[in-house]
């Protein structure tokens, strides 16, 4: 049940940041998210302090340099239906067309998406394991189909964004508003390994907002996409997945950006397996040197190897598919 | 005789009805697509669910609940809790009247309420009532409990190991085997030309009903009234009755909506004897529904199996062996994990040996789902008999069409009443496009697809007692009176189609009252598919004895012999001469008395013979052979369920049995934590029942109708469960066909996929 907490809702950025800057104060977007944690005791919280009266938050445009800003406040709903974001940047709208279920996607927003806390069971549930005040990660030693194959360490989450792997491939930035005003984080640097910290998952400090996401222009002639593997057709989070965004020119790979969902604490880059790609055809031997490069460095648990066949199979579904 | 576990100690046997009713031919209502008579109220929300029950100066309770799989309670107090603001009571095992016995119908009761004992995680420690739910749920956060953990076992094979920990006086295993021989296995292993052999595994499914379990109870004195969301009204009256040493006669239980139940609702639940303790105690009305969470580890499974089969055939597809050794846990008290049955009575074969083990363990225990054990069995025979037919070299549908058997030979080898086995067979193939579909070239892409089939019976097809009691006014509308819960069935619609169709009075015209011990008569709890077979032919029967009153006062009016009489709509009409009727509202002596009293029972069954429902499904699949994703695009399901009474809500059982088998073969598994013993997805995601996106768009029923006379008054021998038990094994079979694989455990996950892909590979 969920736990006492007051209520706020700021109408300025500014009173929002001093709210949460406050001990126990959580943001609350959509609250798709936040109110399960509460309500199933994932932590506690003094207050709960409503984003949705920020109208920085709101809104998708376009910037001057032909990218596109979307406020975080907005829904997983808006972003799978816009057509620009369609059109230009397709790994994000089929991100967000893929996440949870049409209720959560017209509450759920991409702020509260990119943030979400992750849905390993054991953090999730009456465990007291590392990520909350335990000793050591259950899903080591435990129920780990689920879990990390790759960065897992000292806790082995998945995160659990479908739209973040899109955002790194799509190299979007961040804008965090906090007591120091605000900065800029690439959505690459913007989470957080266990090795770094395991209590959190991104850079996010005491009292800061993700007010927006930026994407730059996307570049001539790119292919994107997010094809994301589960147990069941919607309503579940990926087994594996992989958002891609890729340009060939000429009979050859001019750039790649390939990152897996659902296989590491947080959305992994597959750096070695874009350099391979980089500046060569895209027949069968670079798929497979790509495959191989995709899948180099996991290390499962006992449960989760399975997830290695997934990343070969959809690096090659995908990359097989991209017309040379 | 299939065991019926939900049917506890003595049932009473019910007389024979008194009119010989002749079996319907041509029929006006019965059979038809007819909507719920109550769907409105259904989707308005007008309904009110147990759930919704409000009253006057209501207290709301929630239970304590044991967070290690196995403890005992060494110190409890709840002194801290008892100050907190709105608490009204707390119960724990050592509050005065607390200590009851569970479950109280049984010889010897294995534990108690608040059984100090705990065995499994989830276990009743202690209750409280307090004026809001919020309020009570904060007092059991206060209550501090010091345990003792013990070690668990969570698997059969742990649970007989030497030295493992032991849940129960007596040692781990239930019950010694239950073995069932004829003929002589070895002898015919010997005589075959092919045999297969393998084991297979079904994991534990929880039963996600929409509405949660609880009740509702209120005192008036000495007697007490209980809302409760149950499958059986008169289940819950018994227990409670007994539980708290009252006279049945001061105990009222009401059901008049409940929101799915699926077999977890079939017997009394703790919930219910607490509620009615703390209503007790506080002199208030109690509600104590369950959270969702609860209902996952609490409220029952489909226990986990493992079934051996051996096969033995000629090389003409007769079968000469069939061995199903089978093994599983009802959890931590006593529950049936039995799933051997079909697979010694669907084929005709001679020699047979099946055995079942069950074995304590802790875990939640199972309880009754949707045909228990049959699902399961049909997981394990029907890919071995598939694999059978590819190792002769036969058709699958040709196979079992050669061993189709007219008696039940697990049951004295009594004729059945109708076997439809054989049609639905043929039938379903032919409107799945069976042989077309079988004799296709596979693509060379990725995505393979394939074919499979699975037969099924069902070892129940109601019985008595049940009795209706049908009232015709004076104004010709009709009061229908009956104990039966509709569990979302649709039993309300089909019983006053029944009645439509004995008296001619259309449905707008019959009003229900159901489900109530106070108001209607005795009837076993919806389980087993028994509504239809066990209370259709009741309320026939009470209709049929209005019509012969009414017949009566008509004939004595018109100076007619009754013979010549017949009920056509609101009119009484001679056969000889239709000029000669009078209208019912006209009848004098319906006027003069108000109202005809029809009360019907339901007879026995027929002597030497067995009723059985049978059901062959067929699917068609896609499997990616890359990601070992699985798609189910093609659902086809021939029943045999004798006689449908209300073709809309027969084909939505099917549907639903269809979406159920879906979730075995694809996406559902409980997991339990092997370092803790507790329940790590005990949550609508984490749980995984089929989404929409799971079920393909293309399903179809055939419903094979073999004209079944002698079963019943209505020729109907029940749907419910026969709709979900070949499904998963016709998918498993399917995937078989499209990739080479055979799943053996469910469920068929990319990751179960990948899984087998590896090891194909390494063996090449
Ligand atoms: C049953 C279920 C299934 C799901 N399946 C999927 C899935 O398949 N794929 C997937 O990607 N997601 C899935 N989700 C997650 C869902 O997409 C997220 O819950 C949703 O996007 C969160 O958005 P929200 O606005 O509701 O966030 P909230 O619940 O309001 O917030 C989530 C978290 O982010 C923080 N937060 C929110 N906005 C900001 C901000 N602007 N700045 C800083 N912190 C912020 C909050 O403090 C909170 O900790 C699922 C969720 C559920 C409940």
């Amino acid at each position: 049940m969920l736990p006492n907490f007051a209520y706020v809702r700021p109408s300025t950025l500014v009173d929002a940041v001093k709210e949460l800057a406050k001990p126990g104060a959580a943001a609350h977007a959509g609250g798709t998210d936040l109110i399960g944690c509460l309500r199933d005791g994932v932590f506690d919280t003094k207050s709960v302090v409503s984003l949705t009266a920020l109208k920085e938050l709101h809104g998708v445009s376009a910037t001057p340099d032909g990218g596109l800003r979307i406020g975080a406040l907005t829904t997983l709903a808006e972003i799978a239906r816009h057509p620009e974001i369609a059109k230009l940047y397709p790994a994000l709208a089929q991100g967000a067309a893929s996440a949870a279920s049409p209720q959560l996607r017209n509450q759920g927003t991409l702020g509260g998406n990119i943030c979400q806390r992750p849905r390993c069971w054991y953090f999730r549930g009456d465990f007291d394991c590392a990520r909350k005040n335990g000793e050591f990660c259950y899903a080591e030693n435990g129920e780990n189909r689920y879990h990390a194959i790759f960065g897992g360490e000292t806790c082995h989450i998945v995160h659990p964004s479908d739209t973040a792997p899109a955002l790194v491939a799509l190299e979007a930035v961040a804008t965090v508003a906090g007591p120091n005003g605000k900065r800029k984080v690439p959505l690459g640097k913007f989470f957080v390994l266990p090795a770094v910290d395991h209590k959190r998952e991104n850079v996010l400090a005491k009292g800061e907002i993700l007010t927006e996401v930026v994407l730059p222009k996307a570049p001539e002639g790119a292919r994107g996409g997010y094809r994301k593997m589960r147990v069941r057709g919607v309503w579940d989070f990926a087994l594996a997945g992989l958002a891609y965004s890729v340009v060939v020119k000429g009979g050859k790979v001019e750039r790649a950006r390939l990152v897996l969902s659902g296989v590491a604490p947080i959305p992994w880059r597959v750096a070695e397996a874009e350099k391979v790609l980089t500046g060569k055809a895209l027949d069968a031997a670079t798929v497979k040197a790509a495959v191989e490069a995709a899948v180099a460095g996991a290390k499962p648990l006992a449960e989760n190897a399975y997830k290695i066949d997934l990343v070969r199979a959809v690096v090659e579904e995908v990359l097989t598919a991209i017309p040379k | 005789m299939v065991e019926l576990y939900w049917l506890q100690g003595a049932v009473p046997e019910t007389t024979k009805p008194s009119p010989e009713m002749p079996p319907w031919k041509e029929t006006a209502v019965v059979g038809k697509r007819v909507p719920r008579v109550d769907g409105y109220d259904r989707v308005s929300g007008s309904a009110v669910y147990p759930r919704d029950i409000l009253l006057p100066d209501m207290l709301h309770a929630a239970i304590l609940r044991c967070p290690h799989a196995h403890a005992k309670v060494k110190k409890i107090d709840v002194s801290a809790a008892e100050k907190m603001p709105g608490v009204r009571a707390i119960l724990t095992a050592q509050s005065p009247g607390a200590d009851i016995p569970w479950f109280p119908r049984r010889d010897k009761p294995s534990t108690s309420i608040f059984d100090q004992h705990l065995r499994c995680e989830g276990d009743e420690v202690a209750a409280v009532a307090a004026d809001t739910l919020l309020q009570a749920q904060d007092a059991l956060k206060a209550i501090k409990v010091q345990y003792e953990e013990l070690p668990f076992v969570l698997s059969v094979e742990e649970a007989l190991k030497e030295g493992a920990p032991v849940l129960h006086e007596g040692g781990n295993r239930v019950a010694p085997p239950a073995v069932y021989e004829r003929g002589d296995l070895k002898k015919g292993l010997s005589e075959a030309d092919a045999v297969v052999e393998r084991t297979y595994t079904t994991a534990c499914e929880i039963h996600v009903p929409m509405e949660v379990h609880g009740s509702v109870a209120k005192w008036d004195g000495n007697r007490l009234t209980v809302w409760d969301s149950t499958q059986g009204v008169f289940a819950v009256h018994e227990t409670v009755a007994e539980a708290l040493k009252i006279p049945m006669a001061n105990v009222r239980v009401i059901g008049h909506y409940m929101g799915g139940g699926f077999g977890s609702k079939l017997e009394c639940g703790k919930y219910t004897i607490i509620a009615a303790l703390l209503a007790k105690v506080t002199a208030r009305p109690v509600k104590l529904f369950l959270t969702r969470e609860e209902t996952f580890t609490m409220t029952g499974n489909r226990p986990p199996n493992k079934m051996s089969v051996r096969l033995g055939a000629k090389k003409d597809g007769t079968l000469t062996a069939i061995e199903f050794l089978s093994t599983g846990t009802g959890g931590a008290y006593p529950a049936s994990a039995t799933t051997s049955f079909m697979a010694t009575d669907l084929y005709l074969c001679p020699n047979v040996k099946s055995s079942d083990e069950n074995v304590f363990t802790n875990a939640g225990r199972a309880r009754p789902f949707r045909a228990p054990g049959f699902p399961q069995c049909a997981w394990a025979l029907e890919q071995a008999m598939d694999e059978l037919a590819a190792r002769l070299g036969m058709d699958p549908v040709e196979l079992r069409l050669k061993n189709i058997p007219k008696t039940s030979q697990r049951r004295g080898n009594q004729p059945y009443t109708s076997t439809g086995l054989a049609d639905c067979l043929r039938e379903g193939a032919k409107a799945f496009g069976w042989n077309e579909a079988r004799a296709r070239k596979k693509p060379d892409g990725p995505v393979k697809k394939g074919f499979g089939v699975a037969a099924s019976l069902w070892g129940y097809a109601g019985g008595p007692p049940s009795t209706v009691i049908v009232k015709l006014f004076s104004d010709g509308s009709v009061n229908l009176n009956m104990g039966a819960a509709d569990i979302g069935t649709g039993t309300k619609t089909f019983m006053s189609m029944i009645v439509s169709e004995e008296l001619g009075v259309p449905l707008e015209k019959i009003q229900i009252e159901h489900a109530d011990t106070g108001t209607t008569q005795y009837t076993a709890p919806s389980g087993g598919s028994k509504t239809v077979p066990s209370d259709g032919p009741a309320a026939r029967a009470a209709a049929w004895e209005v019509k012969k009153k009414l017949l009566a006062l008509a004939a004595e009016e018109m100076k007619l012999p009754v013979e010549e009489l017949m009920l056509s709509g609101a009119e009484i009409v001679s056969t000889k001469d239709s000029t000669k009727k009078l209208a019912v509202k006209a009848v004098k002596g319906l006027e003069r008395q108000q109202v005809l009293v029809g009360v019907g029972t339901r007879g026995p069954n027929p002597e030497g013979k067995i009723v059985t429902p049978f059901a062959v499904h067929f699917a068609e699949v896609e499997v990616d052979e890359r990601t070992g994703e699985v798609r189910v695009t093609r659902l086809v399901a021939a029943q045999d369920s004798g006689r449908p009474m209300n073709r809309l809500t027969y084909d939505c059982q099917v549907f639903g049995g269809l979406v159920m088998g879906i979730g075995l073969a694809r996406t559902e598994e409980r997991v339990l934590d092997r370092q803790t013993g507790k329940m790590v997805n005990a949550n609508w995601h984490d749980y995984k029942i089929p989404t929409a996106l799971d079920v393909p768009v293309d399903q179809k029923v055939v419903a094979v109708d073999p004209g079944d006379t002698e079963c019943n008054a209505t020729g109907a021998k029940g749907i419910g469960e026969p709709a979900t038990i070949a499904t998963a094994a016709a998918i498993a079979n399917a995937v078989a066909d499209a990739v080479g694989v055979r799943v053996v455990d469910s469920p068929i996950t990319p990751i179960r996929m990948s899984q087998l892909f590896r090891e194909r590979q390494k063996k090449g």
